[in-house]
């Protein structure tokens, strides 16, 4: 299938989900639930993101009638995920100091090059979950996601430069957690 | 003990005052701090290329629990919280406002009578 193709079988899928169709957005589902629940792991913590990737879905289901296609289906299922860890953030201060001991799935790399990576990476991901969760929404979706100042401002309901604060303290927090490991 | 501009160094992102990017340029300490900030910035976005693999019930627990769709805002709940919030700074104001305006008005009628 060429990308092409791949999309328009989305966008099929998406209309029938869309419509109403369960075993479409079942689809959607088995597509898309590693990446929210990714995102909702790095934003939350591995004990409340279960919780926050089911209560997302669950609300693009019920708001999919809503989504008219401007931004990817994927982006806008992370913009709701992010909502949902954020509205749940009391719960998840509760979970603030957790360890990540998901399993990390790196295809294709050299035995020891992936060690390294892995190692590095779960470092980071011990540092993040040492910030607090408003830090650690900032740093996930700006350094880890890409998201814009301002996107990452609106989905979090702060100002951008609250954001910008945030993301400095969180930045200088991060080194001197990973300063502090080695 | 740690020079105080490169604390200051530290706490400006960016360019920032002209005498601190003076001071970075020379520095050795800040340049150290600055090139493992680099590195922390080139390894973050690499998380995003890792997918855990959702909990086996997450898939079925949702489809167990579809609802009628609503076309609800999926923001709904944020943007109600945000509202709450500015209204009761709002409030908050308003409350010190008015209160240091009656106790400005009682001083006066007080000096007056």
């Amino acid at each position: 299938m060429t990308p092409g193709e791949v999309q328009r079988a989305e966008e099929e899928v998406l209309d029938r989900a869309r419509n109403g169709d369960r075993e479409a957005f079942g689809d959607l589902v088995e597509r898309y639930q590693d990446t929210v629940y990714t995102l909702a792991v790095r934003l939350v913590g591995p004990d409340l993101a279960a919780d926050v990737a089911q209560e997302a879905l669950l609300r693009a289901w019920r708001a999919l009638p809503r989504f008219r296609g401007e931004a990817a289906f994927g982006t806008w299922l992370h913009r709701i995920t992010v909502n949902t860890a954020w509205t749940l953030r009391k719960r998840a201060r509760r979970h603030a100091v957790q360890p990540l001991e998901g399993d990390f799935e790196d295809g294709g790399l050299r035995p020891e090059r992936a060690g390294e990576l892995a190692e590095m990476r779960a470092g980071l991901g011990r540092a993040l979950c040492a910030l607090t969760p408003g830090q650690r929404a900032v740093v996930v979706l700006r350094d880890v996601y890409g998201w814009s100042n301002a996107e990452t401002a609106r989905e979090l309901g702060i100002t951008e430069v609250t954001a910008k604060v945030r993301l400095h303290r969180a930045r200088l927090r991060l080194r001197t957690l990973l300063e502090g490991s080695r | 003990m740690r020079n105080p501009l490169c604390f200051f160094a530290s706490r400006f992102p960016g360019e920032g005052p002209a005498f601190l990017a003076r001071h970075r340029a020379c520095c050795l300490r800040c340049q150290a701090a600055a090139a493992r900030e680099r590195s922390l910035r080139r390894a973050l976005p690499g998380l995003a290329d890792e997918v855990l693999v959702a909990p086996p019930g997450l898939q079925s627990g949702v489809l167990c629990r579809l609802g009628e769709q609503d076309a609800a805002d999926p923001r709904r709940p944020l943007v109600v919280r945000a509202a709450a919030r500015y209204a009761a700074a709002a409030g908050l104001v308003l409350a010190t406002g008015l209160a240091f305006a009656a106790g400005l008005a009682r001083r006066q009628s007080r000096a007056l009578g």
